[in-house]
């Protein structure tokens, strides 16, 4: 996170990670057509000719916080989304993209014949984070069973039953059609706005309330919906974890 | 030794720093993007960046313009007006109209990319269509102006309508956006570039040291060992030597007659206490060739007495397993530099194997040659093809009938303490350290050692030794 004071901008790097061809730049691109024109900057995709990721892509989204109460000049919270490439080739180039992430949308294939490319990949995430000296049980991070469109995926009752025993909120999504792409995105700005107001106090910051964010965020990117619908979607893990809870 | 690589965070890929016009976009190209502009729709086209700077400028001046600039008073408005153009700022909806005291007009828009503002687009003079008749500012700015002429050159300034001017304006913006993006895309590729390549670099350099370290560790361990084997074997060799001297002294019988039973006891001591010592002054051989501590007593020399003495001294072992030892020397072996006690050790030692490996019945030859214009070690030294043809090698063949070694084992042999099957250890004796010597000693006289086939049946050591070089060479007179 960098916070620009004269600038009053605050600016959040999330990073979409996960195995080759989970669809992570399917991901970006969905919520590219989802959000307003208004509160997006282009896509900005680096690709490869045989259509993969070669670098990364980058979706840049700009949300002004109106100074609709007190005297607070009103704030632009800039948020910068980012994807890995999944190929084992591109190691060094994962790690610096994951540099200074303040979340992670872990994007898994539900395939069951990709379970094993999953697991290399959340390990590989793992030690990134390490690497780069950051705790993998402090950042926030939110994971998404995609492709659920496909035959021979982990069933929805499977996929219940993991999320229910783990920590980290699950979301199920197509992002070919856009569906649970707006949620897993929500559910992960929720868990990283969470963590960051907790530390620097950023709501007050932005002359906000620390629950008027979301709503906020939702009406600029263009949502009718509303928030607390798409965050229902998650399927398990703790989405309303305590910034302080030390677990 | 490092190079100074700048430090490229990917962290700078958030903010990107400041993103400013005039690094993203070429200069020469925006001017054209302008003048093309103002050849499409005839409206003048200025870009400035967000520090007040002129990036592009398609203007051309409007004759009405240069009319008014021949007053003083004229002059004087226009440069108020041009100068208030140039510092206007957009305000809040980045899109504003300055008028101009001629009637005429300037849009002044704000140039956005990611958010930001990054500098101003000002389009015109133009003449707003509503204004028909030169305005009194105009006829009123010096007494100078003619009515007449001020009209007819008015009418000459390109018209258009505020939405005509809004939607060019918006088309500049659009490619100018584009371009904006393309040069944002690129300017990020080679940052991660740029970051991708220093990691690796740093990367490397992590892994060269971690190398460094560990072939630092390697090389002392070696020496250690070395020392350690060279200070073990002399100590060995002390009460070695009482346990060989004693055992002789009774198998003479000097300490009083024994029953024949005792002497054949004392006989195997003696016998153990030779091979020890022989196995012992083998690894201490080895650990010096090793360490690099053995002297060679370089001098000129001739291998033929060396051979000769070699097939003497064995000629009664082969005798007694029934194998022929023959000794081919062709008439242009000549003088040669080295040593020649440790070339005799070289020889013996590789005759004996070859009497110990070759059934009853077979025979051995040591066969010496001049080789002339072959050079088999060191192909890419400098001026091969002129140097090559003026030295002489000589080569020793030790061939015998024997059981052969297999293709694949052939570079083991030299390997200390190896033998090609173990159970021939048992078989032939010998501590497996013979051939390793042999092979320092041959290399420390700057030759080389192969193994060859003898068809059908047997082995073939070729010893190639140096026979002088131009201007060390002995001259050979003799032989």
């Amino acid at each position: 996170m960098q916070i620009n004071f004269g600038g009053r901008e605050v600016a959040l790097k999330l990073v979409y990670y996960g195995p080759a061809l989970s669809g992570k730049t399917t991901n970006l691109r969905s919520l590219h057509q989802l959000t307003s024109e208004a509160s997006r900057g282009r896509l900005m995709t680096l690709e490869t000719k045989d259509d993969r990721t070669l670098f990364f892509d980058m979706l840049p989204l700009m949300l002004r916080a109106e100074a609709d109460r007190g005297s607070s000049p009103g704030m632009t919270l800039r948020i910068k989304i980012f994807t890995v490439p999944g190929q084992v080739l591109h190691a060094t180039t994962r790690r610096l993209v994951l540099q200074g992430a303040d979340g992670v949308a872990f994007i898994a294939d539900s395939q069951i014949s990709e379970t094993e490319h999953n697991a290399a990949s959340f390990l590989d995430l793992r030690q990134n984070l390490k690497d780069l000296g950051l705790n993998p049980r402090e950042l926030p991070l939110v994971i998404q069973f995609n492709k659920r469109d496909l035959d021979r995926v982990r069933s929805d009752e499977e996929i219940s039953a993991l999320a229910g025993k783990g920590r980290e909120p699950v979301f199920k999504a197509s992002a070919v059609s856009g569906h649970g792409v707006l949620e897993t995105f929500f559910g992960l700005l929720h868990l990283t706005w969470a963590k960051l107001d907790g530390e620097h106090q950023l709501a007050k910051m932005m002359g906000l309330d620390s629950t008027a964010l979301l709503p906020m965020a939702a009406r600029q990117m263009g949502l009718t919906g509303d928030v607390t619908t798409l965050l229902a979607a998650c399927v398990g893990g703790r989405l309303n974890r305590k910034p302080e809870d030390p677990k | 030794m490092s190079l100074d690589i700048p430090s490229v965070s990917a962290e700078d890929l958030v903010l990107d720093g400041r993103i400013r016009l005039e690094d993203l976009v070429d200069r020469e190209g925006l001017d054209e993007l302008c003048k093309s502009f103002l050849a499409l729709f005839g409206i003048p086209v200025r870009i400035y960046s967000s520090d007040g700077a002129l990036l592009a400028d398609a203007a051309g001046e409007q004759e009405l313009c240069a009319y008014v600039n021949t007053t003083p008073g004229g002059r004087n408005a226009c440069a108020t007006t041009v100068g208030g153009v140039k510092v206007r700022e957009p305000g809040e909806a980045g899109d504003v109209l300055h008028p101009c005291f001629t009637g005429a007009a300037y849009r002044i828009l704000a140039l956005e990319y990611d958010g930001r503002r990054i500098g101003r687009l000002i389009v015109g003079p133009f003449l707003p269509a509503n204004v028909a008749e030169a305005p009194a500012s105009l006829l009123g700015i010096d007494p100078g102006i003619a009515k007449d002429r001020a009209q007819k050159l008015l009418e000459r300034m390109p018209r258009a309508k505020a939405e005509t001017v809004t939607r060019i304006a918006g088309h500049l913006k659009a490619s100018l956006d584009l371009i904006l993006f393309s040069g944002h895309k690129a300017l990020v590729t080679s940052k991660m570039h740029l970051a991708s390549v220093t990691e690796s670099y740093r990367q490397l350099e992590d892994k060269t040291s971690r190398l460094q370290e560990a072939f630092d560790r390697l090389k002392e361990l070696d020496r250690l060992k070395s020392n350690f084997l060279a200070t073990v074997s002399h100590e060995l060799r002390t009460p070695l030597t009482s346990i060989i001297g004693y055992s002789e002294m009774l198998s003479e019988g000097l300490a009083g007659e024994m029953k024949p039973e005792q002497a054949d006891f004392v006989k195997t001591i003696h016998q153990n206490g030779q091979h020890l010592l022989a196995l012992i002054m083998g690894l201490l051989d080895l650990s010096k060739l090793e360490s690099g501590t053995m002297r060679l007593k370089m001098r000129p020399m001739s291998i033929v007495p060396v051979l000769e003495d070699v097939v003497a001294t064995l000629t009664p072992t082969a005798r007694k397993k029934g194998v022929r030892l023959e000794l081919d020397v062709a008439p242009d072996v000549g003088q040669m530099r080295g040593d020649p006690e440790r070339l005799r050790q070289v020889f013996l030692n590789l005759t004996e194997n070859a009497i110990k490996f070759t059934p009853a019945a077979g025979s051995i030859t040591l066969r010496a040659r001049t080789m002339r214009e072959q050079y088999v070690s060191g192909d890419d030294e400098d001026g091969l093809a002129l140097l090559a043809p003026t030295r002489a090698r000589l080569q020793v063949r030790v061939v015998d009938t024997g059981i052969g070694i297999p293709s694949r084992e052939r570079d083991k042999v030299f390997d200390p303490f190896y033998q090609v099957d173990s159970s021939s250890t048992r078989e032939y004796g010998g501590t497996g350290l013979g051939l390793s010597i042999v092979k320092r000693l041959v290399e420390a006289h700057g030759g080389s050692i192969d193994i060859e086939d003898n068809e059908p049946t047997g082995t073939a050591f070729v010893v190639s030794l140096p026979q002088g070089e131009p201007g060390t060479a002995e001259p050979s007179a003799s032989s």
